[in-house]
């Protein structure tokens, strides 16, 4: 690693994309950027178009229209693709093959050294699985095998899509620190995607929220806390919930009550204790039930999912926002 | 280029269905040739059968063996295109190579290549089982021109096979369908085809009327020439690999 590290930056531009399949607007007039240095967050439900964006990005799927280029080339007009995008996208190798020689013979189509394949393995933490045969990984050394494959021509650019799926707690911690790393101290341009905000939180700087296709945020993580600051809820325990609503009602907070539990939103932990303690009701239990962000997220993508189920006590279509 | 076309060898050599299948056609040609030797010059029926040893008839029927195990080069052909659908490497081998059409081109010409020697091979093989069976039988064939002729055929009918596998399997995609497809089609369309009076005339344009045409040396009338036998062939493989690229560079990769 380290010499295309600091030579390149690439930014990723998508503008007017759109694709349909049959009578289903998959993506419509989708347009972001990916800056390079950073880490952003590709975000949506399921279905709603993160895969089929990705794909068209990298030339696997023809757009109906629009464009999305590497520096304003397409991906298919790269002189040599993989020394620009690295991709992760479905873990894909042929079971009966090893891992290493799975990477040598994408050394071969690109024309990289053969020692690249062991140069990624150990970047990736596989050189001991390396000549074990791929169908026989782990879903997390799977993932692990397809980041080499993304890694072998050293690329300025990387597309992973939901690479934490099959890691364990310890593998999404180490893909975090190695995606931070490849963005801020290697200046490369990363794109992940995820349908949690929850899992990619701590790792991107910026966030693509998309939903049924179409462009719903696109902002700095700070731009989307500092809207998020005070839209959390807290659930709240003690004997006297009932006067505790009324006191925050008065308040200007909104509060819902189940099995004598008070969730509260609007107000953080300090301003509900405080109006509490004001009142002298006894509190039993205080604490942050989601947090700003994760409603703040659910609330732009909510009515967007593609395969909703109801939610739970409601017979009707699904609630607007949690 | 050659970069793509060693990774196809890369890809081939580094599982292990090639083994498989060169052993296949090894035994398929050594049992053939065995069995067509035993059975010369034998009554079936109070029909004759396969013509005795010594005869011309029998040397070219010997020597145009290794064409009959043509359906295990074409299912090297096939499981070569299909297994990047089935095992879903198509995706990181079209984002190494975004110009599908050669992909697609590489792979037509690493097989042939890769056909060559297996072709060797399985001649070989028939070769080594006719002359000391049929030298113990009393007359071992002699190289002659016409029977090097015959055994050059049947090498080519080999590489022209694994060539339209891999444009069946680029056309079909599905790894199962396209195997069954082809044997359904060899060994049922083709002889009923064959086997029907009223179309009978059209089996001579057939893939399977072709390799006839190349490998066998009866007067037949209702055959193409060997020289015109050998360029449908080829004709067949050609349209089999432009129809699998046409369609590999159109469609979206799934």
């Amino acid at each position: 690693m380290g010499s295309a590290t600091t030579a390149t930056s690439v930014r990723v531009e998508v503008r007017g994309l759109s694709k349909s399949f049959g009578p289903v607007k998959a993506v419509s007039d989708l347009g972001f950027t990916v800056e390079p240095g950073s880490v952003t967050g590709f975000l949506g439900p399921n279905g709603a178009g993160k895969t089929t964006t990705l794909r068209m990005l990298l030339g696997l799927e023809r757009p109906d229209a629009g464009t999305a280029t590497f520096n304003g080339t397409p991906y298919a007009a790269l002189p040599k693709p993989v020394l620009t995008v690295g991709a992760v996208l479905e873990t894909a190798f042929h079971p009966a093959r090893s891992g290493r020689n799975h990477l040598r013979v994408y050394c071969r189509a690109a024309g990289l050294p053969l020692s690249r394949a062991d140069e990624v393995l150990t970047e990736v933490g596989l050189t001991d699985a390396g000549p074990r045969r791929a169908g026989g990984y782990s879903l997390g050394m799977r993932q692990r095998l397809a980041l080499a494959t993304a890694l072998l021509g050293d690329p300025p650019v990387l597309v992973l899509d939901e690479p934490a799926n099959g890691l364990d707690p310890e593998g999404i911690q180490w893909l975090r620190g190695f995606l931070r790393h490849l963005a801020h101290e290697q200046g490369r341009t990363v794109l992940v995607s995820s349908h949690l905000l929850s899992e990619v939180e701590q790792t991107v700087d910026r966030v693509v929220i998309v939903g049924a296709g179409q462009l719903i945020r696109e902002a700095s993580m700070e731009q989307l806390r500092s809207g998020a600051s005070g839209a959390g809820t807290v659930l709240v325990r003690g004997p006297e919930m009932d006067r505790l609503a009324d006191v925050l009602t008065a308040a200007g907070s909104s509060v819902s009550r189940s099995d004598g539990d008070l969730t509260v939103a609007g107000s953080t932990p300090a301003e509900i204790g405080h109006h509490a303690f004001s009142a002298g009701i006894e509190l039993h239990e205080l604490r942050p039930h989601t947090s700003g962000l994760e409603e703040i997220y659910f609330q732009l993508t909510a009515g967007t999912e593609q395969y909703a189920a109801p939610s739970p006590g409601s017979t009707s279509a699904p609630e607007a926002a949690r | 280029m050659i970069s793509l076309m060693r990774a196809e060898w890369a890809k081939l050599f580094t599982t292990r269905v090639w083994i498989g299948l060169l052993i296949g056609a090894c035994v398929m040609a050594g049992g053939f040739a065995a069995l067509f030797t035993g059975l010369a010059g034998q009554e079936q029926n109070g029909q004759p059968g396969i013509p005795a040893v010594g005869t011309q008839q029998y040397e070219t029927l010997a020597f145009s063996v290794p064409a009959n195990t043509s359906v295990l080069l074409l299912i090297l052909g096939v499981i070569g295109m299909t297994q990047e659908y089935r095992h879903r490497t198509a995706t990181p081998t079209f984002l190494t190579e975004p110009r599908r059409g050669r992909v697609i081109i590489a792979k037509l010409i690493a097989y042939a290549l890769v056909a060559v020697p297996f072709a060797l091979v399985i001649v070989a093989v028939d070769v080594l089982v006719v002359m000391i069976y049929a030298g113990a039988r009393g007359a071992a064939p002699s190289l002659s021109a016409g029977n090097l002729q015959t055994l050059g055929a049947s090498g080519l009918v080999l590489v022209v096979f694994a060539v339209i596998g891999v444009g069946v399997g680029a056309l079909l995609r599905n790894q199962v369908a396209a195997i069954v497809g082809a044997l359904v089609y060899l060994y049922v369309v083709e002889p009923i085809v064959s086997g029907i009076g009223a179309i009978q005339a059209a089996y001579k344009w057939l893939p399977g009327g072709a390799v006839q045409a190349m490998t066998s040396d009866f007067q037949a009338p209702e055959l193409l020439r060997p020289w015109q036998g050998g360029l449908l062939l080829l004709g067949y493989g050609l349209v089999a690999a432009l129809v699998g690229t046409l369609i590999a560079v159109r469609r979206d990769v799934t």
